[in-house]
């Protein structure tokens, strides 16, 4: 097809639907006890129930939980899916590589710089663990915690280089934790059909509000979550880091 | 034991340990945890096919049930009937049978593919067993997810990664405004679950706008999935560069769970408010259906590859089924269900044919094959022949079967020129591949040049095993005649079944009545008939028609110089050259695709409120 016809295909097609969407207002001007309906249960079930004080990870990891198995999972092939697509092709293999950026490295980064990054890698892992195991309590929960987790790789990168992030971070161990976070979530769902309980059922203690055992099943979810999300990330700073390789070319 | 969540959750979590330990394991046992694990969701899910038949099975996630005294769901849960059960069945089954195929095929990285083909395996049951709208969604966005990295499975070819980077860009846009239209709807009623939507939508005040638009919205992501006509075009692309086991569940189940959902979101939340009104979702589904039907038709026609071919042919089917569900009718349903099952069948066993021939020559190219003729695969030839004749939608299959209900049920609703849509479909996307088997299976037919395919640019194939090979593994032709066999048995035994099935399908109050714990007498906020309801003449001499039809259509393609098809040579210049200009249009490119999909959208949004 020609651009122009193409655009023209398009830009017809994109105004129809702008004008569609003017007649889809209608959600604003219903009553709000209807709208909001889902909140409010949401909100008394939270507290009186589950002792948590975070609706939000009340809903993704008890209420609907269930929608998270199948985003955690969408997670999860689309890092084995990303790993599927750059592969290494068969011409690099059994090559020395080198990072094709790693030229530059030659002049910097400065001791400096590598002491600033190197010094922020625990506070980020502290900081990431804390969101993870505070799902619960306050905002935030494994997704979140889990990108965190990984920018501790990424700076890693970032301050040393391909050749050390490497070898701190062993390549087999990462897919064994992001296969082992998917694995813990459906495990922690089949805890309660075991005992005769629909899948995910909260069959563990809820323990106090505001403390750190509170709601159940909850806190082992997001903690698993955590590691799946942070395992995943690192694999797919991997698979693109190694993209950049190049093989070294023999003088 | 509750069984509910198992197809869902025993598939996901195989997946995973094989992630952890698949690679320190010996490929034959990976081969076999995954074909037992496919059997075994398998057999789950052909019992709670039988179980829900005496009513819906509704399983609570977390044991969320209904909120004691306003019936309001708070929980995610699996609203499983048999026509969801059964699609759910189908999958496994192909599945199963994909698995079976590639155990002599075929070489994985680790044991990835394993773990994706299982991943894929859990999202369609998710898909076909759930009750609620975002869970839906989550399956379509996971189904996307692990068929673009198996579409992209052989990435040391650059085709392979356009094809699924073209799966990944149009079905991601698809699936984007779906979920804007799930926010709309939960805008607007405050709930994701199916029933509950449905319900709130019926008794509230809606805009005539605002519904319609939803629902165009909802639809979208699905009507991406299914290949419907514009949105149809990553298709081809996709199976033309996919492994074959790949290929099976693409074009025997996925597309279709695209259909069944747009089936289940229309019955359950949109039937019962009526709006848009019924005549208007007729007419609009029936002009998509008849479009996908004819454009598949004639692409499918016009290909040599015989991977393409049959993806056209799938997309052409489609057509029919979307036109099935368009006649609003419980027995028009229940033929959509058969047809399903039956065209599900059938394709995976050709594409398991397209893999012998990979696996033995290498190449998918009619002209190419036609040098090397496959004498020694005559059996598999035959069983190509019985597929085709499955696809012409003749007895004894469950196409036939399908067919003719929908058939009925259109010329009952006085659409005269429907006959002559599902004639042309069929008969075409049959000679298709009965010149394909003709000649490269039999050898018959002039070497070279057809009439149609004139032009067709060369398309390369690489093999998917190394070597050549000499026999056909048992491990190939087994699910192969299986799988044909089976299109022919399973059509008797479920014609009164699925009309049961089809008529509760369609009855959103006895839907709303299970998953809500509510009272079916009174469950239905507003007076509630089916407007289409009713039996017709069976129309008998149609699938005679498309009999004749293939074998004319096929004889002319593969003798167009004999006198005796002259008659067709007139129609066959007008099909070339209509083939040749329908070409241009798939060009492979993205973004022609994505301008389709957004003009697409737009012309069936406004037709669907012009049309009231």
């Amino acid at each position: 097809m020609r651009r122009s016809w193409r655009m023209l295909l398009f830009f017809a097609g994109a105004a129809g639907i702008v004008c569609l969407f003017t007649l889809a207002a209608e959600p604003i001007s219903q009553p709000r006890d209807v709208r909001n309906r889902y909140a409010t249960a949401i909100i008394s079930e939270t507290f009186s129930q589950r002792n948590i004080t975070d609706a939000v990870s009340a809903v993704n990891f008890d209420f609907r939980g269930f929608d998270t198995v199948g985003e955690e999972f969408i997670l999860f092939v689309s890092v084995l899916g990303s790993l599927v697509l750059l592969r290494m092709v068969e011409d690099r293999k059994g090559k020395v590589l080198r990072d094709a950026l790693e030229p530059w490295r030659d002049v910097g980064p400065s001791d400096a710089i590598r002491l600033w990054i190197l010094a922020m890698i625990a506070p980020k892992v502290t900081f990431g663990i804390y969101i993870v195991t505070h799902g619960q309590l306050t905002p935030g929960g494994g997704f979140q915690g889990g990108v965190i987790l990984a920018t501790a790789a990424l700076i890693l990168y970032l301050g040393e280089g391909f050749t050390v992030f490497r070898d701190v971070i062993s390549h087999p161990a990462t897919e064994i934790v992001e296969g082992a976070g998917a694995l813990g979530f459906v495990v922690i769902g089949m805890l309660a059909w075991v005992w005769g309980q629909p899948f995910l059922t909260n069959v563990l203690p809820l323990g106090k509000a505001h403390e750190l055992t509170s709601g159940g099943t909850m806190a082992l979810i997001s903690i698993s979550t955590g590691l799946e999300v942070a395992a995943g990330f690192i694999l797919l700073l991997y698979a693109f880091l190694q993209e950049n390789l190049s093989p070294v070319e023999e003088t | 034991m509750q069984l509910a969540p198992l197809p869902v959750v025993v598939p996901l979590a195989v997946a995973a340990a094989l992630a952890i330990i698949g690679k320190h394991l010996h490929r034959r046992i990976v081969d076999s945890i995954s074909i037992a694990t496919s059997a075994a969701v398998v057999i789950i899910s052909i019992t709670l096919t039988f179980q829900s038949a005496n009513g819906a099975i509704v399983y609570w996630f977390g044991n969320w049930q209904p909120l004691a005294k306003s019936h309001f769901p708070i929980g995610i849960c699996f609203a499983i009937d048999p026509i969801g059960a059964g699609l759910s069945s189908l999958a496994a089954l192909l599945v199963l049978a994909a698995f079976t195929f590639s155990w002599s095929y075929f070489e994985s990285v680790g044991a990835l593919y394993h773990v994706l083909m299982l991943v894929f395996l859990a999202a369609m049951c998710g898909l076909a067993l759930t009750g609620d709208l975002f869970n839906m969604f989550v399956w379509l966005e996971v189904m996307t997810a692990v068929g673009v990295a198996l579409c992209g499975y052989k990435s040391e070819q650059s085709q392979s990664l356009q094809g699924a980077l073209n799966f990944a860009v149009v079905n991601t846009i698809g699936a984007f405004l779906s979920l804007m239209g799930v926010a709309l709807l939960y805008g607007a009623t405050g709930s994701l679950n199916l029933a509950e939507v449905g319900r709130t939508l019926a008794a509230g005040h809606f805009s005539q706008g605002f519904v319609t638009v939803a629902l165009l919205l909802v639809t979208a992501g699905f009507l991406v999935k299914s290949a419907t006509f514009p949105f149809h075009f990553w298709l081809a692309d996709a199976h033309a560069v996919a492994p074959t086991p790949v290929c099976i569940l693409f074009s025997g189940v996925m597309v279709e769970l695209g259909l069944y959902a747009i089936g289940r979101i229309y019955w359950v939340v949109f039937a019962q408010s009526a709006q848009p009104a019924p005549q208007t979702i007729r007419d609009v589904f029936l002009l998509m259906g008849s479009l996908t039907a004819v454009v598949g038709a004639l692409y499918c026609f016009g290909q040599r590859h015989l991977k393409r071919l049959l993806a056209f042919s799938t997309i052409s089917h489609v057509g029919i089924m979307l036109i099935a569900f368009s006649l609003l009718n419980p027995r028009a349903l229940a033929g959509m269900a058969l047809y399903l099952a039956g065209h599900g069948l059938i394709k995976a066993a050709l594409f398991i044919g397209a893999g012998i021939l990979l696996h033995r020559f290498g190449s998918l190219d009619e002209y190419d094959l036609q040098r090397s003729i496959a004498k020694r695969l005559a059996p598999i030839g035959v069983l190509m022949v019985l597929g085709a004749w499955g696809l012409a939608g003749l007895p004894p299959f469950a196409t036939f079967f399908g067919e003719m209900r929908i058939d009925e049920i259109g010329s009952q609703q006085h659409l005269t020129w429907l006959p002559a849509i599902t004639i042309f479909a069929e008969a075409l996307t049959a000679a298709a591949v009965l010149r394909f088997t003709a000649r490269v299976f039999f050898g018959v037919g002039r070497q070279g040049k057809s009439m149609v395919s004139a032009g067709a640019p060369h398309l390369h194939t690489d093999a998917e095993t190394s070597g050549q090979h000499s026999r056909v593994p048992a491990f190939m032709w087994v699910p192969m005649a299986a799988l044909i066999i089976g299109a022919a048995l399973i059509a008797v035994p479920l014609r009164g079944p699925v009309e049961t099935a089809a008529k509760h399908f369609e009855s959103a109050p006895l839907y709303d009545a299970a998953v809500l714990r509510i009272n079916a007498q009174t469950a239905a906020p507003r007076p509630y008939d089916r407007p289409f309801e009713a039996h017709g003449e069976s129309e008998w001499w149609i699938p005679l028609l498309v009999a004749l039809a293939t074998l004319g259509a096929a004889a002319a393609s593969l003798f167009p110089k004999s006198p005796r098809t002259a008659f067709a040579r007139p129609i066959g210049a007008v099909l070339s050259k209509t083939v040749l200009e329908l070409r241009r249009f798939q060009s492979g490119r993205v973004g022609d695709y994505v301008a389709w999909f957004a003009f697409g959208i737009a012309a069936y949004g406004s037709l669907l409120l012009l049309l009231h």
